[in-house]
């Protein structure tokens, strides 16, 4: 059915223009959303999200949003005329840069995204649009994805960009050898082989033609095209791990708007201009120029305050009233979904116990943490990792502190006269891990629970994340929670440091990811976001917002919610 | 004297190998904890194994210590894990780097430190003296990190006339040094400026002094000829062992402005364990300290015929 059918219920508020805009065959469940948008059974923002990712363009997606809602949203001021050339510098830890598939790190992901690209783009507005990818359509069922891919793009040794390089890193990332987190994200290509290691289905990936790729799966999942711009997805050239060394350091072949000029892990990443046209339209910057200042963030704000940068990674929230100070320099907030969560490994005594696990729980004061901890400069969790603005999240009843019940807990778990217990911490996104850790300990006391914190390294954390009997464990931002409950609670998934099992909770976010309706889809993960409230296997006591500051100079700038540098729009003012 | 810079020299190799030999062991007594290192936190038992067989790490200690030795004299030190490169690449460099950032800090902390010393301890108990001493005492009582953010604090966000971080982003530049350099010299000539206005004080009140000052010399000549020269035997030690402290003991520093020296490079590999940027630098610390005792010890006997060593 086209775009044209559906919009003929309206046809009379279409000017010509706008139809202009139609014509591809789209998904047959557009008509539906389209009633639901305008019986305000969902809101504009689900809409928009949705129908892009059903293969809607986004100028017909907000056209059509427009028409049915009678609303013309307030447009944003005029900008100025972007000037091309300059150099932006930017303070962020410079790390290895070797294979995108297995990026632990999104700094590792800022530098190579100038380099490799994905095939879809999730905007800051959370709306994901087309990027190597012109266009996609899901079957009805959501179980095949075919994705047009745009034509005349050149890697930068000159190779066309074609199917055969999306196929390649797909396979990669399915082969269990790589090691990549993208196996659990992609749950839909991927089954349990002999060996308990998850590898990928059957032609799960099958080249149509040199620039269209299907993608079959073995369940429906919605969030394919959001999932191709999590930041292990970069598309690698063909030869990427087979011609030549999967280092990306050393052969930076990309189809991105820069070449890699110099790098040098733990100084600096220097991105040049391509010459030649951009596929993505125009690219104003000349050089982006990132420099390590080591792991203190206050360096990171001097090199802003004395100007020796234009932008920072992010400030911590404990500098933001002086970043707030400097006349030159414009902050940033995003509201986002990340967060960090006090995670059991649910296989190591004693959280192996499911009540020691809820009565750790049931001690915490979600809003004292924020507050104290983060100067309130967030919102409250619910122990289940699904934030509020994810699109996908069910409200369920509000958790209460409760000491009472953790006594009893524990007095059923075999410890009457309390339980000494210890979390890993690495402050690897600040102190304020620390602060928090405190201030449960000091809640958890009422309840006979002495909390240990054992404080390390941030790098010192990362090798024990996943192996800590309890850890204290940051997650970026991610624009669905289908997405972070896949990447992080599904059996056996590389990500998963809980070490959590549960068929029930598998098979009810198999169901939520293939749910198109939104508000079924909702009460779907109701059931998965309960399944892990009640487990108790993450207490989480907020979601924070992030901070960015630039220089007043530095003009088109919009925090990505998950920190990830998208530099399409910005240009320096002179 | 040849005698005993030939014993000084023998004992300094002495100490070097028994210190090597404790680093190996700490760094690479199991080898499956370099394996580790190596390939990372998600390497399985098997891949671990493979490893430790394929790079000789099934042999005896022993062994490998001496390999090991013999390539760190021949310059190989060994692929650094985090850097993805060879050690000697990137420790050379920052060994150099440090090398201006002590070196600078050197020459202004000694002047500034003998000068202040000398012109407390000429009038022990004068306000000039008590000035100087309250001044020396209370900039070595304020720890570097605590310094680097008030010096931050005016000159970069108060006044904004100097770079906030000295990381040479840029090419070398003098500018970025002065923040650093303040913090070393604020923290470091106090102790000097301490023991050289103590060695004055005591020179003054010797006998000869007091016969050349009753004999009617100029009161500068009594200083520059007589009592100087005298009053550095003390402070000579302790401005040797600010040598061997510029070099491991800059890490604050560094990591507070951001500079890429061998400070910044031991904590982010003792962060990380990069156990052969670890033994480099391990290697390096104890050459510089074990060196500059020696040239102290030497130089010491030097300028004082009156220690005489069997």
């Amino acid at each position: 059915m086209s775009d044209k059918k559906i919009l003929g219920r309206d046809a009379r508020r279409y000017t010509l223009a706008t139809e202009r805009a139609y014509g591809a065959d789209t998904h047959s469940y557009l008509p539906e959303l389209c009633d639901q948008l305008k019986t305000k059974k969902i809101d504009r923002r689900d809409f928009l999200r949705q129908a892009a990712l059903l293969g809607m363009t986004t100028t017909t997606a907000y056209a059509m949003a427009n028409v049915l809602t009678g609303e013309t949203p307030i447009k944003e001021a005029m900008a100025a005329t972007p000037k091309a050339g300059g150099a932006l510098k930017v303070s962020m830890r410079v790390q290895e840069m070797t294979d995108p598939a297995s990026f632990d790190w999104v700094e590792k992901s800022n530098v190579a995204r100038f380099l490799v690209e994905h095939l879809t783009r999730t905007r800051a507005d959370n709306v994901t649009v087309p990027y190597l990818a012109k266009s996609w359509e899901a079957s009805d069922d959501l179980k095949t994805w075919v994705f047009h891919l745009k034509e005349g793009v050149k890697w930068s040794n000159g190779d066309d960009f074609t199917s055969a390089d999306v196929a390649h890193t797909v396979n990669r990332w399915l082969d269990p050898a790589t090691g990549s987190s993208n196996l659990g994200l992609f749950g839909a290509m991927v089954e349990e082989g002999a060996d308990g290691k998850k590898r990928g289905i059957a032609n799960a990936v099958e080249v149509v033609d040199s620039h269209t790729i299907k993608f079959n799966l073995k369940q429906a999942a919605l969030a394919m095209p959001e999932n191709f711009y999590n930041y292990p997805t970069a598309i690698v050239h063909k030869g990427f791990g087979g011609d030549y060394e999967a280092d990306l350091s050393k052969n930076p072949i990309g189809t991105g708007p820069c070449e890699l000029a110099d790098f040098s892990i733990g100084e600096r990443a220097i991105l040049k201009k391509r010459a030649g046209d951009y596929h993505d339209g125009a690219f104003h910057l000349d050089e982006i120029q990132y420099f390590d200042h080591g792991e203190d963030t206050n360096a990171w704000i001097a090199a802003l305050a004395s100007q020796q940068v234009d932008m920072v990674y992010r400030v911590p929230n404990d500098a933001i009233e002086t970043v707030k100070r400097l006349p030159f320099v414009d902050i940033h907030e995003a509201t986002t979904a990340q967060t960090a969560v006090m995670r059991f490994r649910v296989t190591e005594k004693p959280f192996d116990d499911p009540r020691v696990r809820q009565a750790i729980a049931a001690c915490m004061d979600h809003q004292e943490i924020l507050d104290k901890a983060f100067k309130g400069l967030g919102q409250v969790a619910e122990n289940h990792h699904v934030c509020p603005i994810h699109p996908d999240y069910a409200a369920l009843p509000p958790l209460k502190r409760d000491i009472a019940k953790a006594k009893k807990l524990l007095a059923d778990a075999g410890y009457p006269d309390g339980i000494t217990v210890e979390i890993a911490n690495g402050d690897t996104e600040g102190s304020w891990m620390t602060d928090a850790c405190a201030i449960f300990k000091s809640q958890a006391e009422a309840a006979g629970i002495t909390i240990n914190i054992n404080k390390m390294p941030a790098n010192q954390y990362w090798e024990v994340w996943d192996k800590a009997p309890w850890g204290y464990t940051a997650w970026t931002h991610r624009p669905l929670g289908t997405m972070v409950l896949g990447l992080a609670y599904r059996k056996g998934v590389p990500w998963n440091e809980a070490a959590y099992d549960n068929p029930k909770f598998d098979a009810a976010l198999d169901d939520a990811e293939g749910t198109l309706d939104v508000n079924e889809r909702k009460k779907k993960m109701a059931v998965c976001e309960k399944l892990i409230q009640d487990d108790a296997i993450i207490p989480q006591p907020f979601w924070r917002s992030v901070f960015k500051a630039t220089n007043k100079k530095v003009k088109g700038f919009k925090t990505h919610p998950t920190l990830y540098h998208q530099f399409q729009d910005v240009w320096l003012d002179s | 004297m040849l005698q005993l810079i030939l014993r000084r020299i023998g004992m300094m190799i002495l100490i070097m190998l028994v210190v090597a030999l404790l680093l190996f062991m700490i760094n690479e007594g199991d080898p499956r904890l370099i394996a580790r290192s190596v390939l990372g936190p998600y390497a399985q038992a098997d891949q671990l194994q493979l490893w430790i067989e394929q790079n000789g790490y099934d042999r005896s200690m022993f062994i490998r210590y001496f390999e090991w030795l013999g390539r760190v004299m021949t310059g190989d030190l060994g692929h650094s894990i985090i850097y993805k490169r060879p050690v000697a690449d990137i420790f050379w460099d920052r060994l150099g780097n440090t090398g201006i950032l002590a070196g600078v800090t050197f020459v202004i902390m000694v002047i500034v430190a003998l000068v202040l010393g000398v012109l407390a301890g000429m009038k022990e108990g004068s306000p000039q003296d008590r000035a100087i001493s309250v001044l020396s005492i209370a900039t070595t009582s304020v720890p570097e990190y605590a310094s680097a953010v008030i010096l931050a604090g005016i000159f970069v966000f108060w006044l904004g006339w100097l770079p906030g971080t000295s990381s040479m982003t840029s090419g070398f530049n003098i500018v970025e040094l002065i923040l650093p350099v303040m913090v070393l010299t604020l923290y470091g000539f106090g102790y000097i400026a301490r023991m050289t206005r103590a060695s004055m004080a005591e020179v003054m009140t010797t006998p000869y002094i007091r016969t050349a000052v009753l004999k009617g010399l100029p009161y500068r000549h009594i200083i520059m000829k007589h009592a100087l020269r005298n009053a550095l035997i003390a402070p000579f030690t302790v401005i040797m062992l600010q040598i061997n402290w510029l070099l491991s003991g800059v890490v604050v520093t560094e990591f507070a402005f951001g500079y890429k020296g061998f400070g910044a490079l031991l904590l982010e590999a003792a962060l990380r364990r990069d156990i052969f940027v670890i033994e480099a630098c391990g290697i390096a610390a104890v050459f510089v300290a074990v060196f500059t005792q020696t040239i102290g010890d030497l130089g010491y006997t030097y300028l004082n015929p009156r220690i005489r060593f069997k």
